[in-house]
């Protein structure tokens, strides 16, 4: 077995949001792949855990999906971000920041 | 959670099945995408599907995992539930018998307990209709020693009496109580009637008389108008009148110029000042199914406040805010005893009494009244027993389920929540039917109910009793649900899967279950006892010989006021008229008058023997035509009776009853004998007739003295009862007795028109309802008991079939096996029975004061009340022990 790191919690809502951040609407597949591209395949997941992160973002009302057609014209929920997901996404990353800098800190001082 | 996010989950509720399938497809894709992938990666075909499945994890726990996320976190907990309830509906289904049964015993059980407490909620715990009810208080006086010689025309003093020494409150007296401090009010009462004309036809109509302050003692406000002025209530006052909201309604179509009109009642013109608002009751309207609909001031003459020893009115009190009934009544207490001392001839042996008005209005059917809830009580307790030993029965049949359930893997908390809920259903289900039941039976008690029951007419259910109810339910279904459930998880699967495959009762549970249905035995008998204790006092009450024959008799009230007919010779003239044309009319066999009638009141009077001047005797006096006799059918013992020519101006003389003779005179011969009552002239006895019981079935019999109508100088009280005796039925002479009156005169109206059977009849009507209602219970119970012994019985022959199929198989005779089965249940039979009649003589002791010449250890009714219930435990014994005895040896070894 490949060794693999636990995603901490919240962490792959906020890997979604990320890729959904920028470009067009994704479907479930590419997001996956956008993540384990972005993450360079340290925070592997277990696919299936995806999908109920995207049902917990869809009832927070941080992204929307609309049915469309893929290139291959397969019927896929395309995914964005809603402009309450985009500030979310802030929040999320300025929380983060504040978090690592003042860890930074403490390992700074050790 | 914010708005919108609960938006989305309610939302997501409707289309949970179409979000299933979406997530489905979104799966699916991904799926079959990343095998491409992997494909293009350079994965064999089939291996790059087994890969992407592997790399997605499980799709199953993801799919639920989504589903999960739009749940309501409290609805999976409901939702669970109701996934168990409807488990359990089903498992219930699939045993009808025993559902039924189950349901039946609790919709009894509730549906009679319901019904009752919402009769006793309505008539005794209710509050009063007024403000602050609990100030509100009834203030008597009481005789402690003898009777004192007094008018008395309340003839309703039937079944379960009041106190015997209790008297309304003289007038006189009242100031001397307003002075108590411990009221903020004191205000009299006192029944009136009258009859209305100038309004359409004459009408005789119920009122009460009232002190001016009885509206603010009650704290009413009339709708219209006002209540009376101090000044209005005195002797030779103006006549002023207040009328109930129905009197202005029916009678004056609401109209709005009320105060500006006057009403003619007993020939006199009353000014009205007031109307009541509508659903206003005054507490006696409470206590009567007679409708008031005026009143008047009540106006006491002189010399009625000038005679302390005169006792006429009914007085409600208000105590001051903060005071308690005992300080009110040792404050009274004083009161008494100095007015004692101050007026020892008429007060020194009268006591003043209070009680809580409410208590006070229902004192005759309390007793009563919580009989039948202790009655109900002991249903519900048999209801439960029943319900125990069915689950219990159920439990142990289900005993190998269990333990299969546990072998596969579920965990004894489970199954103990299996049964919970399956209980809980039951008294759920249980609840709803009882309550349905319960209304009907309140329905059905109320229409029972005898209307002398205050506030009768306001039963109702309400969200209490419905609450009762249902906790009721709940708890039994919690408390008879947990016994089977433990049992059930105390299942040990080896063993239990070991034996056949149904799985025998261990010993402490058969004996848990005869304990049971011996307790059903024991209570049922109780109630039968006290049921045939009621039935027996009605049969003797029943079959009391009155002394007169009230068949065939039709009695009706002529109150002739005092403003057209002044004097007694006016009424005793309108009286003879009557009697003549209606002795006449075809179909009438003769006819009567008197100042009252049997069973409608009466009048008693103090008289000196001229025998013995010393003693004071207290005889029922009656002024009596000489055709009252015969339509009444009061036989002659010797002497002669009245006769027409016992006038004004020949000699006076009077007819005694035997009772008379026996108790004044020791039995001497009475005719020819003086008395005299106080300074009235002498009357000669000049017959002697036989003795009637005047009250009712229930009552004494009094010594009577019967005087001649047409002597009017011997009497004080007003002509104001004419009998008829029909030759076939008396109700059709109603329609022309009432002409003959009008023909004489027009204003004149007929009261109270009632066919003496009938009066009889009401009035037993409490002691028929009482009966009615146990009996009844009774039977419910016998009923519950039965299908307890029937149900425990046919477990155990079911349990035993396969040894009663081999005792068969050796030859034993069915008879032989019949009393085989029938002795295991006799065992439980007779220790119940034993049971019970120790506590019928402990609880039928509080049914006394409701019997009739039956003592409360009747050996007549204890021996019935168990050779019934001897007799129904084998009958329903009978039928699983018949069953055993026909056991087929082969099938029931080939069943094993």
């Amino acid at each position: 077995m490949r060794e693999r790191d636990e995603i901490p919690p919240g962490t792959l809502e906020m890997l979604i949001l990320t890729t959904l951040a920028s470009g067009p609407a994704k479907h479930g597949f590419e997001i996956a792949e956008s993540i384990l591209s972005i993450s360079d395949d340290v925070l592997q997941v277990e696919e299936g855990s995806l999908y109920p992160a995207l049902q917990r973002l869809l009832l927070k009302g941080w992204i929307c999906g609309d049915w469309g057609k893929t290139e291959e014209n397969r019927r896929a929920r395309f995914y964005r971000l809603t402009p309450e997901g985009r500030k979310q996404l802030e929040r999320e990353v300025e929380r983060y920041q504040r978090v690592a800098q003042a860890i930074a800190r403490v390992l700074a001082s050790a | 959670m914010s708005f919108n996010e609960w938006k989305r989950r309610i939302a997501g509720i409707f289309s949970r099945g179409e979000a299933a399938r979406q997530l489905e497809d979104e799966i699916r894709l991904h799926l079959e995408l990343r095998a491409r992938k992997l494909r293009q990666e350079g994965f064999a075909a089939d291996e790059a599907q087994y890969a992407a499945q592997r790399r997605f994890g499980n799709r199953l726990a993801a799919a639920e995992a989504s589903a999960q996320i739009w749940q309501i976190s409290q609805w999976r907990a409901i939702e669970r539930l109701l996934v168990d309830f409807r488990q359990a509906f089903r498992s219930l289904r699939k045993a009808p018998g025993f559902t039924a049964v189950s349901l039946l015993t609790l919709a009894l059980g509730l549906g009679m307990n319901v019904a009752v407490f919402s009769l006793v909620d309505a008539v005794m715990l209710r509050s009063l209709p007024y403000e602050d009810p609990d100030q509100l208080v009834s203030l008597w006086e009481e005789n402690t020693k003898q009777q004192p010689a007094q008018f008395s025309n309340s003839g309703t003093a039937f079944g379960a009496a009041a106190p015997a020494q209790r008297t309304p409150v003289s007038p006189a007296n009242l100031a001397d109580y307003a002075g108590c401090g411990a009221f903020s009010g004191l205000a009299s009462q006192d029944g009136a009637s009258k009859s209305l004309t100038g309004l359409g036809t004459p009408e005789q109509l119920t009122g009460e008389e009232v002190s001016a302050n009885f509206f603010d003692v009650l704290r009413v406000k009339p709708a219209l108008g006002r209540t009376f002025f101090p000044e209005e209530d005195r002797d030779g006052a103006p006549k002023v009148v207040i009328l109930t909201e129905y009197f202005w309604r029916s009678r004056m179509g609401s109209g709005t110029d009320v105060l500006m009109r006057s009403v003619t009642l007993d020939a006199q013109e009353y000014q009205i000042v007031g109307v009541l608002p509508a659903g206003f009751q005054s507490p006696n309207q409470l206590t009567t199914p007679d409708r008031v609909e005026f009143y008047v001031p009540i106006a006491y003459p002189q010399e009625l406040l000038a005679n302390r020893g005169d006792h006429e009115v009914n007085v409600i009190a208000r105590l001051r805010p903060g005071m308690r009934m005992n300080q009110a009544q040792a404050d009274l207490n004083v009161i008494s005893a100095n007015l004692g001392k101050q007026f020892p001839a008429t007060n020194r042996n009268i006591r003043t009494a209070i009680a809580p008005l409410r208590d006070d209005l229902v004192r005759n059917v309390r007793q009563a009244l919580w009989i039948l809830l202790g009655a109900s009580a002991l249903i519900v307790l048999i209801a439960c027993v029943n319900l125990a030993n069915l689950m219990l029965v159920r439990a142990t049949r289900r005993q190998h389920e269990s333990s299969v359930r546990m072998a596969l893997g579920a965990a004894r908390s489970s199954l103990v929540r299996y049964f919970l809920i399956e209980s809980l259903a039951l008294a759920g289900g249980g609840c709803v039917a009882g309550l349905a039941l319960g209304f009907v039976f309140m329905r059905l008690l109320v229409w029972l109910a005898p209307q002398s029951i205050p506030r009768i007419q306001n039963v109702t259910m309400d969200w209490q009793v419905f609450a009762a109810a249902a906790a009721v339910a709940l708890l039994t279904g919690l408390v008879f649900g947990a016994a089977p459930a433990w049992q059930s998880s105390q299942a040990k699967p080896a063993e239990a899967l070991k034996t056949a495959s149904r799985g025998t009762a261990a010993p402490a549970q058969a004996r848990w279950r005869s304990v049971l249905t011996a307790a059903e035995i024991a209570l049922s008998l109780i109630l039968l006892v006290g049921a045939g204790l009621l039935f027996h006092s009605f049969v003797r009450v029943s079959g009391m010989d009155l002394g007169f024959q009230p068949e065939r008799v039709l009695a009706l009230g002529v109150n002739l006021p005092q403003q057209r007919y002044p004097n007694a010779d006016r009424r005793l003239a309108f009286f003879e008229e009557l009697e003549r044309r209606v002795t006449s009319l075809p179909g009438v066999e003769s006819a009567g008058f008197a100042n009252r009638l049997p069973l409608r009141g009466g009048w008693s009077s103090g008289i000196r023997l001229e025998a013995s001047p010393d003693v004071l005797r207290t005889p029922g006096c009656q002024a009596v035509s000489p055709g009252y006799f015969e339509t009444l059918g009061i036989g002659l013992q010797h002497g002669r009776l009245l006769v027409a020519s016992d006038r004004h101006g020949q000699p006076n003389v009077a007819v005694v009853n035997q009772a008379f003779a026996r108790q004044y005179l020791t039995g001497a011969d009475p005719i020819g004998r003086r008395f005299q009552r106080s300074q009235q002239p002498w009357v000669t006895i000049v017959g002697v007739v036989n003795d009637i019981r005047r009250s009712g079935k229930t009552g004494e019999i009094n010594p009577q003295v019967y005087l001649p109508a047409a002597q009017t100088e011997l009497y004080p009280v007003h002509l104001a009862d004419f009998a008829v005796r029909a030759r076939t039925e008396p109700r059709q002479l109603v329609n022309a007795v009432q002409h003959e009156v009008w023909s004489i005169d027009k204003d004149q109206p007929v009261t109270n028109v009632r066919t003496l059977d009938e009066i009889i009849s009401r009035s037993i009507d409490e002691r028929r309802f009482e009966m009615v209602l146990l009996i009844a219970f009774a039977a419910i119970a016998v009923l519950l008991a039965m299908i307890g012994i029937f149900g425990v019985l046919s477990y155990i022959v079911s349990q035993r079939i396969g040894e009663l199929g081999i005792r068969v198989a050796l030859g034993a005779s069915s008879g032989r096996i019949l009393s085989l089965v029938l002795r295991q249940a006799g065992g439980w039979i007779f220790i119940g029975i034993a049971a019970g009649l120790g506590g019928a003589f402990a609880l039928t002791r509080y049914l006394q004061s409701l019997l009739f010449g039956v003592q409360q250890i009747d050996p007549w009714t204890y021996g019935a009340a168990v050779a019934v219930l001897l007799a129904v435990s084998l009958a329903a014994a009978m039928i699983p022990a018949r069953r055993g005895a026909r056991v087929d040896p082969v099938r029931a070894l080939r069943y094993e």
